[in-house]
């Protein structure tokens, strides 16, 4: 972002907490939490979202938090006017959502417990307009033309 | 102007020109009344005299053996929270900013979470000081007005500090004005008060020792 | 600026502008998230948008720096920038706009004429009051009379930044222009505080999508400020709280303690006293805030806070200063007790040859 204009920048990326900082706390907090909505969606369908923009949180407890739920075997990412990463953690039905800008800024992080992220399911709108794209191009017979949404 | 715009402010100015004209005004009184003058011949020297006067400061810190039964507990909680205000006071981190931006000296500062600690003991005997007062037979009917009011301003403080430091009962500027204002108000009454036994206890034990001592009298 | 087809709802707007619904859905989802709100709530406000008319958006500035304009377009997210201005049609704004005179002004008043009721009014700068109102004049009328002309047709007005929220710098004193705040003058219409100097950008553009897709203003604290940004203090979200609450604070700037990371208290720190959403939200696309950077608050969505004191000396230490009031107090204080001392004396001298008398009669 601001390499455009030119202005030397040094990006620490792995800033330790304070020296003193005790961390741990709020670890065990939302991985209780994690487990409580796992539960619920094991038994009767329903995760939920916990918000990480509303913890929060010194620089070290956000990568404990990454590095305590680890990596699992989906990783999907969606281009919605800048990158959206749906990664599926070692715990199946948790995944972490991190949405970015074009610029390749965080611009919110969400754990989802769900089956699957919401914004991987497209919408029901979306599937009646496709249905109706796909029904006219058929009917005008340009089966073997490209089919990008217009 | 908010209400902690007035205490950190004109509010605190006026209650240290208070406070500052009311002690010089008591010590001066008495100073110059010269009560002190001695009246009798001399059997000691000065210098002996003086060192009479400071063992006195000494001795007359802690009741007579014979006393202690009936006083001692009224000393041993007198003595405790008297330490635990002093600590609290002079030790406590934002404290010794306040006296920093008063004085312009610092000191270092005790842990915050020992200073709670010292501050509820300390408030805990204070409530007991105030009940030993209520319920001993003597004590009560000797206590007057100057007794509870200045126990009042001294609790007000010790209580508005804990809900500030704990961030309790209000949003953190309103309980922060209210402890400002609770200060002003002891430092205000202070001068016309037992209060002044800050200023008064230590020399009044040494001069009279003093003078006892110089007159050949056991203190 | 006027936007031809201010009567194509929202949802329009995006699919001609090629937005996805997915991407929208992200779009509010990380707003529902910048305003605090829980994530479930983000598939709604989607959907109540797409439905939603576009609100004309009329923005005046009066005494300001235009740092707060800056703020509210310098998003490091485009999208949600551009997302943004599909959600309203900026109708008017004089820094933005490419017309300028009285093409400008003719642009406004057509937008007034043609949303009367229903426009959004955003305004940022305090208005000067005093010498009647010169201090601030554009198109021949001073911002008062600008303001009284613009927010009579308003269905809300959100103001932006301290100067328009609380009067800001101009307000501080003396005050030369007589600067007042937008409430002070607008009474009969919802207004809605956003300060800061200049307000986080993403708390400026969750407040107007709050307003667009739920159709209200967001629930405000006494102040007039969204309670969603501003129910809290930056002292009660700040990570360096458990150096606080131990008393672990730097002394200077660069020394160990702030090396360390340690609280900022004794330095200024104005966090305790200011409600702000910098230690949650954060700057630059959450990069830091001030206290992460190693300064203390300056408490700059407070009222009055530039006459607050020195922003480097600790809420502890007070504003007072006159050493000389209590230099006169202490002058008194001797006078006075010399002077009770000395009657005393001359009362108990007269005591004395009263009695003297008495026995030698």
């Amino acid at each position: 972002m601001n390499a455009k204009v030119g202005i030397p920048i040094r990006v620490v990326e792995n800033r330790a907490p304070p020296k003193d900082y005790v961390l741990g706390g709020g670890l065990t907090a939302v991985l209780h939490e994690i487990l409580a909505l796992l539960e619920n969606l094991s038994a009767f369908g329903e995760g939920g979202q916990i918000d990480l923009r509303s913890l929060p949180m010194a620089p070290g407890e956000h990568d404990d938090l990454k590095n305590a739920l680890g990596e699992g075997e989906v990783d999907v990412t969606l281009n919605l006017g800048g990158p959206t990463r749906c990664r599926e953690t070692a715990y199946p039905g948790v995944w972490w959502v991190e949405h970015k800008d074009p610029a390749g800024a965080t611009v919110a992080e969400f754990i989802e417990i769900a089956f699957v992220p919401e914004l991987l399911r497209p919408e029901d709108e979306d599937i009646r307009a496709g249905v109706r794209r796909l029904e006219q191009r058929l009917r005008a017979g340009h089966a073997t033309t490209g089919g990008n949404s217009p | 102007m908010t209400l902690l715009d007035f205490a950190r402010g004109p509010g605190m100015n006026f209650a240290l020109a208070v406070f500052v004209l009311g002690v010089l005004w008591r010590l001066v009184g008495i100073a110059l009344l010269n009560y002190w003058r001695p009246k009798s011949e001399p059997r000691q020297g000065w210098l002996r005299a003086m060192m009479g006067g400071a063992l006195a400061t000494g001795t007359r810190s802690w009741p007579h053996r014979e006393f202690i039964g009936r006083t001692g507990y009224g000393e041993l909680l007198g003595y405790s929270y008297h330490i635990g205000l002093f600590i609290v006071i002079l030790f406590f981190a934002p404290h010794v900013a306040f006296f920093k931006g008063l004085f312009g000296v610092s000191w270092p500062a005790m842990p915050s979470t020992w200073i709670h600690l010292i501050a509820v003991l300390t408030l805990t005997l204070f409530i007991a000081v105030l009940v030993r007062r209520v319920t001993n037979r003597v004590l009560r009917r000797l206590s007057n007005f100057d007794d509870y009011f200045s126990w009042f301003a001294t609790a007000l403080v010790i209580v508005t500090g804990l809900m500030t430091t704990g961030h309790i009962g209000a949003s953190y500027e309103t309980l922060q004005a209210w402890h400002l204002l609770s200060v002003e108000l002891l430092l205000v009454w202070f001068p016309f008060g037992k209060l002044m036994h800050a200023f008064f206890i230590f020399p009044s034990r040494a001069i009279n020792g003093y003078l006892l001592s110089r007159k050949g009298a056991a203190s | 600026m006027t936007d031809q087809h201010t009567h194509r709802t929202i949802g329009e707007a995006l699919d001609a502008s090629g937005v996805s619904r997915r991407s929208f859905l992200k779009f509010c989802m990380v707003t529902a998230s910048m305003l605090a709100l829980p994530p479930s709530v983000g598939r709604v406000m989607a959907q109540q948008l797409r439905k939603a008319k576009r609100p004309s958006v009329i923005y005046l500035s009066f005494q300001e720096c235009t740092g707060c304009l800056e703020s509210f377009t310098r998003s490091f997210s485009p999208t949600a920038e551009n997302l943004l201005f599909n959600v309203i049609s900026l109708d008017y704004d004089d820094t933005l706009m490419a017309a300028a005179g009285s093409h400008a002004e003719a642009a406004r008043e057509k937008a007034m004429k043609d949303n009367w009721g229903e426009y959004l009014v955003i305004i940022d700068g305090s208005v000067p009051m005093a010498d009647g109102g010169v201090y601030n004049t554009a198109a021949g009328k001073t911002a008062h009379q600008t303001l009284m002309e613009v927010v009579e047709g308003a269905a809300a007005v959100v103001c932006v930044g301290t100067c328009a929220s609380f009067g800001g710098i101009p307000y501080a004193h003396p005050n030369p222009t007589g600067a007042v705040p937008i409430s002070e003058l607008v009474t009969d219409k919802p207004v809605v505080n956003v300060p800061g100097c200049p307000p986080i950008p993403e708390v400026i553009t969750s407040t107007l999508v709050h307003y667009v897709s739920l159709g209200k203003v967001p629930d405000l604290d006494e102040h007039g400020r969204p309670l969603a940004f501003f129910g809290n203090t930056i002292h009660d979200r700040c990570y360096r709280r458990p150096f606080f609450d131990q008393g672990k604070f730097a002394k200077s700037f660069d020394d160990e303690g702030a090396r360390n990371g340690w609280c900022l208290y004794e330095l200024g720190c104005k966090g305790p006293t200011t409600y702000n959403a910098c230690a949650t939200v954060k700057w630059n696309d959450g990069t830091s805030f001030p206290i992460e950077s190693g300064h203390g608050c300056l408490g700059c969505s407070e009222p009055g806070f530039w006459d607050k004191g020195s922003f480097y000396k600790p809420l502890a230490a007070g504003t007072y200063t006159s050493a000389e009031k209590i230099a006169a107090a202490a002058g008194a204080g001797v006078l006075l007790g010399a002077g009770a001392a000395v009657a005393s004396r001359m009362k108990r001298k007269s005591r004395l040859h009263e009695t003297d008398r008495e026995e030698r009669s």
